[in-house]
């Protein structure tokens, strides 16, 4: 299925640091998203307006958009490892979630 | 829209969040009734505000576990290809579909999730022996045996098709789905127990990610009890994580499936009406 043995030193390295660095993304979206819907959902009771459903939008796109961005991080790493397989699997998913955003009924 | 019911909406969070990180199954199969059949908010909302939750606790959950290797990326991500593709094709279809055959379909998968929870309650790791992980399998340190486990995925083609129809169930019901999808990666694909939870809590953000902005362009997302659930999920599930560590679970476990097969008959009910 791919070139490379799974076990190579260079493939668990880079693996590694993929998986690490896609935690610390994980992190600083779920994150960033609850800052923004905790502040937005108190802007809210305290005055509901164009300025409390900005920042709690902001908040739920945020949200919506890390798992995206985990898939780009991913395929950077993939390609660099010149894993096509993956590479490919990657590009399929990424593909899925945009038309996730673009497809209309 | 009071403050009540955003406080309503938040404590349904928790206690879904709470439930769930105990149980070590996704909130989301306790969120969407306690949305719909218990404060009265249409199915589809329940389901959108479920599926924002869903991608909460995929990314909170995932961003402690990385760094153990137990999340196996590479057989998430080939996964993860039929859990979107379902997440996606249930996002576009689920406006076609009418409130009884939602329900029913509701009341099928809660059941089944009672049956799951009752017949895996003394579920753990299945040790493999030392062998090639292969291009999709994986290794990582046991912390219960103190040993480096190493396991090969088997039947692939089983382990896409579960994850196709848990990506579907996702997007039409806006629950996780995990639980549909880890027995049998266990049981059949050969992903040790801990490996198949923390893989399948890392795609479940994806899965919901291909269905939840369909719910948004068609205004389903309802923003403060969107977040109201969010916050509400991510404080509800700490709390039990600090919990779970000091609780025995399995008498709550047979509880909650008496819980589930209750929602299921209610949603039965709904379906017949």
């Amino acid at each position: 299925m791919t070139g490379e043995r799974p076990e190579s030193r260079a493939t668990l390295d880079g693996l590694d640091r993929l998986e690490a660095r896609l935690g610390h993304l994980l992190r600083t979206g779920v994150m960033s998203a609850a800052a923004c819907l905790g502040i937005g959902l108190i802007a809210w009771m305290v005055a509901e307006g164009p300025l409390s459903r900005a920042i709690l939008t902001i908040g739920l796109v945020i949200l919506m958009v890390t798992p995206l961005l985990r898939v780009i991080v991913s395929l950077v790493a993939y390609a660099r490892m010149r894993d096509w397989f993956f590479v490919t699997t990657t590009v399929l998913v990424f593909v899925m979630l945009l038309l996730a955003w673009l497809l209309r009924p | 829209m009071s403050l009540l019911l955003i406080a309503a909406v938040a404590g349904a969070g928790a206690t879904a969040g709470w439930l769930g990180s105990l149980l070590g199954i996704g909130g989301g199969v306790f969120l969407v009734p306690l949305l719909n059949a218990g404060l009265g908010f249409d199915f589809r909302v329940a389901a959108a505000t479920g599926l924002m939750t869903v991608i909460a606790t995929s990314s909170a959950v995932s961003a402690n576990t990385a760094g153990r290797n137990l999340i196996n990326l590479r057989l998430g991500m080939v996964l993860e290809v039929a859990s979107a593709f379902g997440g996606l094709i249930a996002g576009y279809t689920v406006e076609r579909l009418t409130k009884h055959t939602l329900s029913l379909i509701f009341a099928i998968v809660t059941a089944a999730i009672a049956a799951l929870m009752v017949t895996r309650l003394d579920k753990r790791n299945v040790l493999a022996a030392d062998v090639d992980p292969g291009p999709l399998g994986g290794r990582f340190h046991d912390d219960d045996t103190g040993r480096e486990i190493t396991y090969q995925v088997k039947r692939l083609p089983l382990g896409m098709v579960a994850s196709l129809l848990a990506g579907a169930v996702s997007g039409t019901l806006g629950i996780g789905g995990g639980i549909l999808k880890v027995p049998i990666l266990n049981a059949w694909c050969g992903v040790p127990m801990r490996a198949a939870a923390a893989t399948s809590a890392l795609m479940i953000g994806v899965t919901a990610a291909a269905s939840a902005p369909q719910y948004y362009a068609r205004g389903e997302i309802n923003p403060p009890i969107a977040a109201a659930a969010v916050l509400g999920v991510m404080l509800g599930s700490r709390f039990g994580l600090w919990f779970s560590g000091r609780t025995r679970v399995k008498w709550l476990k047979m509880l909650m499936a008496v819980v589930l097969a209750a929602v299921s008959i209610l949603y039965f009910r709904r379906a017949l009406s």
